[in-house]
């Protein structure tokens, strides 16, 4: 019995070693990568500096067009990433603070996410290769349930997460293989129009309170960032259009923009216009709240 | 509690410790600890079919004892039919009721009548299947007078609730698993090794081959009608990597915890996939139930004994007992139906007995023969498979027949957002491993074993798929 209580421990000792071993390796292919999503390109990046900054979820993603802003002589990127709630785009701007960057303006979609206090676990895991490294990070996820094993027992993260930042994930950050999240400063646009269009049905939806909305406004008012918050357009068929107006009723400051675009032609899915309507719909914003810099 | 979960990975060391410092000094004390652990570990799929496994281990008990007892072929046979009658009724309630139910009424309105079938709202126990059928082979070993009834009822329900093969097998006979419960295990450093080498490959199996393959299988499957020929080749052959995986994973494991007991468990698979023809696969796939139908239903049947019409008529009834056993569905019964076609050839031409003896490899034409016969056999199996694997018989048709006609060989970007290629490397290297291996029990233990055992610790921790778990598949017969 000894000699296989011997026996155990060495396979104990193994299965720590591998993974450490394991988790060293990972992270160091994570810290270099800054072309896999828009997680590793904003960690692995320093001291920029932006005029305007669009954070949200796809509705950002799909909806925004820096280059408009950019043609303007408004140094623009979009941060928006699909599936991400307010949670993540919290985060992704302590994130910001942490790595110095200087914006000016941060437009932030508060509409469908405002229904929610609940994070996204496929978004939360493109943080956690830099758990250690970062200490907003590590902070921000203090509280979650599976902190302590995730922060302590070497390769837990990406266990847990593996369909995200697991092998194939970590493969293709070490060859570098580029993938299209940061082309056209990231924005993502929609070129398949669903037909015919299912109506989005918002009569589950009620807006409330959302904490992270509110510590963005703090990180907002700390940094002298000038926040505008903003509902973006869905289209007219969407049923209990009036969601949008309980959201004034909770936070007056946010900034109506759901009738901006209404044409089913500007539409790919209900929720997100294509193309055309990406491109509609930023000049809208822009005209509402800025003034060219520059001569196109 | 799954073998391959964090429950299972606590519950495991402190039965162990029990086993072998508090139980130890006797073989009662050994039982007992084993006898509570497993109805533990049943439990924590829901308590209240403990009743039902402790039931039909007292029927299965005290049945053997009446047979034993009876003076007359009568009471021996009515105590013997009673029991079984009692032990396949339950099966019959919870497992097939429903499809019977519903395949008499689809039949009558068939013809026009129209009827609601009364359906039961039972949740299949986990395990019924096996526990049924252990039961089953000890009352009719009784009956034979191949071995006594036994009269301790702790040993007896160890044999049937032992928590190794309690849900999903291996399906062990009294003759080979009684006689190691009736005397103290004594520990074995080399036969424990070997459990945990096993355990581990088991592991690699399941998490890393199973559950790769499963992703990849749901993708395609599931929207078999948007898939391209290569796809929908490609699916069955991930399906039957995946099955392969998970049972002989899930074998693997069972073997393996038990060896850590002291005890052995029948082997239940022998690298099937490299099979020369579907009569050799058939002795290495799920040997355990195999074996129980050739012994309790095709011998008795007559077996291959008579006339030619009575050899096919024999082998289709345990082909289709034995899809049937897997699951109250068309697509199991056509699954067996399909083996059973596959088979009859071989057996007519008395070919189902070639192949029994080991084989190497050469450059030589017996060794290409013997190549094509291996890729001819997993073909077809893999054909087989579809049935298995598809929802519904009309689904399975379906995924055939577009797999004929739609002739498009072109690598298929999946909803998973994953390609093709990148599960081929992987399914390589593991063919590759259980090629160089298929004389031993696990690719481990041997030279370099520490070197091996890294790389299964480091596949699994870096290839497992956790995040998306899966149950075993075989749990739900």
């Amino acid at each position: 019995m000894k000699r296989f209580a011997l026996f155990t421990v060495k396979i104990i000792a193994l299965l720590v070693l591998v993974s450490v071993l394991l988790d060293v390796l990972y992270t160091a292919v994570y810290l270099q990568s800054n072309s896999r999503n828009k997680i590793d390109y904003l960690y692995n990046s320093k001291d920029k500096n932006y005029d305007v900054v669009f954070l949200g979820s796809s509705r950002v993603n799909n909806h925004f067009v820096p280059k408009i802003f950019n043609d303007k002589g408004y140094k623009t990127f979009n941060f928006g990433i699909t599936r991400s709630r307010l949670e993540e785009s919290a985060l992704m701007l302590k994130l910001m603070m942490e790595r110095h960057y200087k914006i000016k303006n941060l437009i932030l979609q508060v509409d469908l996410n405002i229904n929610t206090n609940d994070h996204s676990e496929a978004i939360r895991s493109l943080f956690m290769p830099y758990l250690h490294q970062s200490e907003t990070i590590r902070k921000y996820y203090s509280n979650i349930p599976e902190y302590n094993e995730l922060l302590y027992i070497p390769f837990y993260r990406y266990m847990h997460y593996d369909a995200k930042i697991g092998f194939r994930e970590m493969y293709f950050s070490l060859v570098h293989k580029r993938t299209n999240n940061l082309d056209n400063d990231g924005f993502h646009p929609l070129t398949k129009d669903e037909r015919p269009m299912v109506a989005a049905d918002l009569s589950k939806y009620y807006p409330k309170k959302n904490i992270a909305y509110e510590e963005i406004k703090a990180i907002c008012k700390k940094n002298n960032i000038n926040l505008i918050a903003l509902t973006t357009p869905m289209c007219m068929s969407t049923i209990n259009r009036d969601y949008f107006n309980h959201i004034r009723e909770v936070y007056p400051e946010i900034h109506n923009f759901e009738n901006a675009v209404t044409d089913d032609k500007y539409f790919a899915t209900c929720g997100h216009m294509n193309e055309k309507g990406a491109i509609a719909f930023t000049k809208i914003v822009f005209d509402a709240f800025f003034k060219p810099k520059s001569n196109p | 509690m799954f073998f391959n979960s964090f429950h299972f990975a606590a519950f495991l060391p402190i039965v162990f410790i029990l086993y072998w410092f508090v139980g130890h000094k006797s073989k009662i004390n050994q039982n007992y600890i084993l006898i509570l652990a497993s109805y533990y570990f049943y439990s924590c799929w829901d308590w209240r079919f403990l009743f039902l496994l402790v039931f039909s281990t007292l029927l299965d008990y005290l049945s053997a004892i009446q047979i034993e007892k009876s003076t007359t072929p009568k009471a021996r046979k009515f105590w013997l039919w009673l029991c079984v009658f009692i032990n396949v009724g339950f099966l019959g309630i919870f497992k097939y009721y429903n499809f019977f139910a519903t395949s008499f009424s689809e039949l009558l309105q068939s013809f026009g009548f129209n009827s609601s079938p009364l359906l039961l709202k039972v949740i299949l126990p986990v395990g019924i299947s096996f526990y049924t059928f252990h039961g089953l082979s000890y009352i009719i070993d009784i009956y034979y007078k191949r071995i006594y009834a036994e009269k301790n009822f702790v040993d007896y329900s160890l044999f049937v609730s032992y928590f190794p093969l309690l849900v999903a097998g291996p399906i062990e006979r009294a003759t080979h698993l009684l006689p190691q419960l009736k005397r103290r295990r004594k520990f074995n450093f080399d036969k424990a090794k070997e459990g945990v080498y096993q355990i581990i490959w088991g592991l690699v199996k399941k998490v890393v081959i199973a559950d790769t393959c499963a992703n990849y299988t749901n993708a395609i499957f599931d929207q078999y009608q948007s898939m391209n020929s290569l796809s929908l080749i490609l699916g069955a052959v991930y399906f039957a990597f995946q099955i392969y995986g998970d049972f002989s994973g899930y074998s693997d494991i069972a073997l393996g915890t038990s060896k850590l007991f002291g005890i052995d468990l029948l082997k239940n698979f022998n690298y099937p996939y490299f099979s020369r023809d579907i009569a050799e696969f058939w002795r290495k796939w799920h040997i355990s139930l195999t074996t129980w139908f050739r012994d309790y239903l095709y011998i008795p049947l007559g077996g291959s004994k008579g006339s030619k019409w009575m050899k096919v008529r024999n082998t289709f009834i345990i082909f289709l007992v034995s899809g049937f056993w897997h699951g109250a569905s068309w697509t199991f019964i056509a699954w067996g139906l399909i083996n059973a076609l596959y088979f009859i050839p071989l057996l007519l031409l008395n070919r189902n007995r070639r192949n029994l003896e080991d084989f190497t490899l050469g450059f030589n034409v017996e060794s290409i023969r013997t190549i094509f016969n291996i890729l001819l056999t997993f073909s077809i199996t893999c054909f087989a498979w579809i049935f298995f694997r598809a929802r519904t018989i009309s689904d399975a048709f379906q995924y055939i027949k577009r797999l004929f006609e739609n002739q498009v060989f072109t690598e298929q970007y999946f909803s998973i957002e994953r390609y093709n290629h990148e599960i081929i490397a992987l399914l390589l290297v593991f063919v590759l491993v259980e090629w160089n291996n298929r004389t031993k029990i696990e690719p481990i233990s041997g030279k370099y074993s520490w070197l091996k055992l890294g790389l299964c610790l480091a596949a699994i921790v870096a290839l497992g798929v956790f995040s998306d778990y899966k149950e075993f598949i075989y749990f739900q017969f």
